[in-house]
C-alpha cells in the first residue's frame, strides 16, 4: 500500500504537466473543429456570373448556346472587338467570352470543331462554365448522332439545361452525413494519452528506479511481490484516471449528443485500448530514460511522431501510400482506423464491423507486446 | 544479533570478502573500519540480502538471512551509503514513506515520523524538498528514513560520508542515543576519529578480510606503538640521529624537513629522557608532541600503510 500510496503522492506531483498537455489538446480539438464548421455543408454554391457571347455564326445552335448560358448567367453585350474585350476581362465587367466562329454549327456537327474562350485569368468559375459549355454541346452531338435535326437537338439540350438536380448527402453518419463532432475530440486523443502517460509514469519510474531507492525499498519487509503489485496498482489508476476525465470531456461540451450516439460503447472501447497502448509503452519510457530532462524530449517525439504519421494530425485518407504503409506499424493509426469508422457511420456493414472489431484487436495486441518489451527490458536491467 | 561465518564474495576475479567471519552482540556499536575498497559496503549489502554471496552464512537475530526473510528485516534499520531518498517528497512524506514500508498503522506511524524528524534536527524542514538541503541535513533525512520504525538494529554505511563537522556531531550524537535507548549499531566508516568516538567494539578491514577485532582498547595494546612522539628539531645530525635510535624502547625513527617522530613500545617518561639528550646536546626545538597510539597505527602496523590512503 506504501509504494501504491507513494506512486500517487508523486503522479500528483506531476499534475501541472497534465493540464498544460490538456489545454494543447482542447485548443487543437476546438480549433480544429472551428475550420471544419466553417467549411460545412455549404461548400459548393452555384453562381451566376457576368459572360458576353460573341456570334458570328448566328445558327440555330449558337442561338440556343447562348439560351443556354443565359438561363445560367448574366449575359452582357459586349463588341466584338479585342481590345473592348480584353479591357472588359481587366476590370472585372465580364469572366468569361465565348465566341462563336462562322460556320461553327455544321464543323461542330461534322468535325467537332471547339469553341474559343477568354476567360479572367485563374478563377475557378470560369472552369465551371467550360464544364457547363461541354455538357450542352456534347448533349446536342448525342441527340443529331442519334438522328435528330440541329434544331430538335438543341431545343432538348437546352430543355435538359433547365432541370434542376436536387444533391443531398447520405446520413450516414446520423449528423447530416458529416463525421459526428466528438469524433474530432475522440480523434486527437492518442496525443493527450501518449503525453500526459508517458510524461507522469516516465517521471513516476525515474523516481522508483534510482538504484539507491530502489535498493533501499529491497532492504525493508514488503515484499517484491508486494512492491510490484503497488507500482501495476498505480499505473492502472493513473491510466484509468486520465481515461476518464477524457471521457468527460465530451460528455461536457457535447452532451446529450454524445451519450445518445449509438456507437458510444465503440468510442469508450477504442479510447480504453489506446490509453492502455499509451501505458505500456510510457512502461517502456520509464524503464530505458535514466534522466528527468530527457524524459520530456522523449515524450514529445512520441507522442508528436505517432500521431503525425498514425493519422491523428493529418487524416489518414491524406498521407502517402508509404506513409500509410509504415503507420501500419503504429498502434495510433488502428485507433484512428477504428475512430474513423465509429464517426462517419452510425450502422456499421460486416466489413465495417470487422474492421472496427480488427482494430480493437491490434490495439490490445501491441498493448500486451509493449508490455511484454518493457518486462523483458526491465528484468535485463535488474540482472545488470 | 548478527553472526558472519566465512562470507566469500567474488566479482569476477576480484575476491571483495574472503572468508569474513564477524560476531555482533546485541547493544553493540559495531564499527567496521577500513579504507574505500576494503569490503565494508559488500559486507553490509550481504547482510541486507541484497547481495549474493557465494560462501558463506549470514545468521542475523538467530534466522538465516535471505531477501524474502521478511521477519527480520523488519527489525532491521538501514542507513545506506549514499542518500536515498525521492526528490519530489518533502522531508515529511519522505521519512513517511519510509516508516510506512513498517509501520501500517497511521496513527502510530505519524508519531514515529515525528520523532525521528526531531531526533535528527529537521523539524523547520518538514515541507522541504530534499534537493532544497545542505548535504549535511540530506544526510540526516536519510538516517531519519532509517531509524524512523525503530529498529532493533540499525546498519549504517558511512552515513557522515562529505558532511560539515557540526552535522557529523549532531550524527553521532544520535547514534550515541539510539544505542542508549537499545539499538544495535553497525557502522561503517573510513573515519577512524568517529569509529574510536562511538564504536565499543571495531573489526579492522583490509581486502575483504578482518585484520583485528576487538575494543579501541584492545587493538591498541595489540600494537608494539605505546606512544609517538613528534619534536620539530632544527639540523639534527647523523650521529644524534643514531643516538636516538639507540634510546630504550624506540623502535621507528624518522627525520623529514625538521621534523622528528619516533615511535615507541609503552612506557613511560620516554618524552623527558629524549627532551634531555637534545638540552645536552645544544639542539634546538620548537614544538613537541606525545600522541597516544591511535587506529591508524594499528592499521599501520598491520598493513604497512596509512588508513588514511
Amino acid at each position: 500500500m506504501t509504494v501504491f500510496k507513494g506512486f500517487l503522492i508523486l503522479v500528483k506531483r506531476n499534475l501541472a504537466i497534465f493540464f498544460l498537455y490538456f489545454m494543447i489538446f482542447m485548443s487543437i480539438c476546438m480549433m480544429i473543429q472551428a475550420s471544419v464548421k466553417e467549411e460545412d455543408i455549404n461548400q459548393f454554391q452555384e453562381r451566376s456570373l457576368p459572360v458576353a457571347v460573341i456570334d458570328r455564326d448566328g445558327g440555330r445552335l449558337a442561338e440556343s448556346l447562348r439560351d443556354y448560358l443565359g438561363e445560367k448567367h448574366q449575359l452582357v453585350e459586349i463588341k466584338d472587338d479585342k481590345k473592348v474585350i480584353q479591357e472588359n476581362l481587366f476590370y472585372r465587367n465580364i469572366y468569361y467570352v465565348v465566341t462563336i466562329p462562322q460556320g461553327f454549327e455544321r464543323k461542330y456537327v461534322e468535325e467537332g470543331q471547339r469553341l474559343k474562350t477568354t476567360k479572367v485569368p485563374g478563377t475557378v468559375s470560369a472552369y465551371f462554365i467550360d464544364q457547363q459549355i461541354d455538357t450542352f454541346l456534347n448533349d446536342v452531338r448525342i441527340l443529331t448522332r442519334a438522328g435528330f435535326s440541329v434544331e430538335e437537338a438543341a431545343a432538348e439540350a437546352l430543355r435538359i439545361g433547365k432541370m434542376d438536380t436536387e444533391v443531398s448527402i447520405v446520413d450516414k453518419s446520423g449528423h447530416g452525413g458529416w463525421m459526428a463532432p466528438h469524433a474530432y475530440m475522440f480523434r486527437f486523443l492518442p496525443y493527450l494519452f501518449l503525453g500526459v502517460l508517458c510524461y507522469i509514469i516516465g517521471f513516476v519510474m525515474i523516481a522508483y528506479r534510482k538504484k539507491d531507492v530502489r535498493r533501499r525499498i529491497l532492504c525493508s519487509n514488503v515484499s517484491l511481490k508486494v512492491q510490484n503489485a503497488g507500482l501495476v496498482a498505480g499505473f492502472l489508476v493513473v491510466g484509468l484516471g486520465c481515461w476518464l476525465c477524457c471521457m468527460l470531456i465530451p460528455i461536457l461540451v457535447y452532451g446529450k449528443g454524445f451519450l445518445t450516439d449509438g456507437n458510444l460503447p465503440y468510442y469508450l472501447l477504442n479510447s480504453f485500448a489506446m490509453m492502455l497502448v499509451a501505458l505500456a509503452i510510457a512502461f517502456i519510457v520509464g524503464i530505458l530514460v535514466e534522466n528527468e530532462n530527457v524524459v520530456n524530449g522523449v515524450t514529445n517525439v512520441i507522442s508528436l511522431g505517432m500521431c503525425f504519421i498514425g493519422g491523428v494530425f493529418v487524416s489518414i485518407s491524406v498521407l502517402s501510400e508509404g506513409v500509410r504503409k509504415a503507420a501500419r506499424f503504429l498502434p495510433v493509426y488502428w485507433y484512428e482506423t477504428v475512430n474513423g469508422i465509429i464517426g462517419n457511420n452510425a450502422e456499421f456493414t460486416a466489413a465495417q464491423s470487422a474492421a472496427v472489431w480488427r482494430g480493437l484487436g491490434i490495439q490490445i495486441l501491441f498493448a500486451a507486446a509493449f508490455l511484454s518489451i518493457g518486462l523483458a527490458i526491465s528484468k535485463y536491467k535488474r540482472q545488470e | 544479533m548478527v553472526t558472519i561465518t566465512n562470507l566469500v564474495k567474488r566479482y569476477g576475479s576480484l575476491v571483495a570478502l574472503d572468508h569474513l567471519n564477524l560476531e555482533i552482540e546485541e547493544g553493540e556499536i559495531y564499527g567496521l573500519l577500513g579504507p574505500n575498497g576494503s569490503g565494508k559496503t559488500t559486507a553490509i549489502n550481504c547482510m541486507l540480502a541484497i547481495l549474493k554471496y557465494d560462501k558463506g552464512n549470514i545468521q542475523i537475530m538467530g534466522r538465516e538471512m535471505s531477501p524474502d526473510c521478511y521477519e527480520v528485516k523488519k527489525n532491521i534499520g538501514v542507513v545506506m551509503q549514499n542518500v536515498a531518498v525521492f526528490e519530489q517528497l518533502s522531508v515529511w512524506e519522505n521519512v513517511d514513506y519510509f516508516c510506512g514500508l513498517y509501520v501500517k498503522d497511521k496513527k502510530r506511524r505519524h508519531e514515529l515520523v515525528e520523532e525521528a524528524i526531531q531526533f535528527v534536527g529537521l523539524e523547520d524542514y518538514r515541507k522541504t524538498r530534499p534537493k532544497k538541503l545542505s548535504g549535511g541535513l540530506l544526510r540526516r533525512l536519510n538516517i531519519a528514513c532509517g531509524i524512523a520504525h525503530k529498529p532493533k538494529l540499525l546498519i549504517m554505511d558511512e552515513p557522515t560520508v562529505a558532511v560539515d563537522p557540526q552535522s557529523r556531531n549532531k550524527i553521532l550524537e544520535g547514534i550515541l542515543e539510539l544505542n542508549r535507548q537499545g539499538t544495535t549499531v553497525i557502522y561503517t566508516s573510513h573515519y577512524m576519529e568517529e569509529v574510536e568516538q562511538i564504536c565499543t567494539k571495531i573489526a579492522i578491514m583490509d581486502h575483504g578480510r578482518v585484520l583485528a577485532i576487538g575494543t579501541k582498547e584492545e587493538l591498541k595494546g595489540m600494537i608494539k606503538t605505546g606512544e609517538t612522539i613528534t619534536i620539530e628539531a632544527a639540523a639534527l645530525n647523523e650521529e644524534q640521529l643514531a643516538d636516538l635510535r639507540e634510546f630504550p624502547h624506540v623502535f621507528h625513527l624518522t627525520y623529514e624537513e625538521q621534523v622528528l617522530k619516533l615511535r615507541l613500545s609503552g612506557a613511560k617518561h620516554n618524552l623527558v629522557r629524549i627532551l634531555h639528550y637534545l638540552e645536552e646536546h645544544n639542539v634546538t626545538f620548537g614544538r613537541v608532541f606525545s600522541e597516544l597510539p591511535t587506529l591508524n597505527d594499528v592499521f599501520l602496523e598491520i598493513t604497512g600503510k596509512e588508513l588514511r590512503d
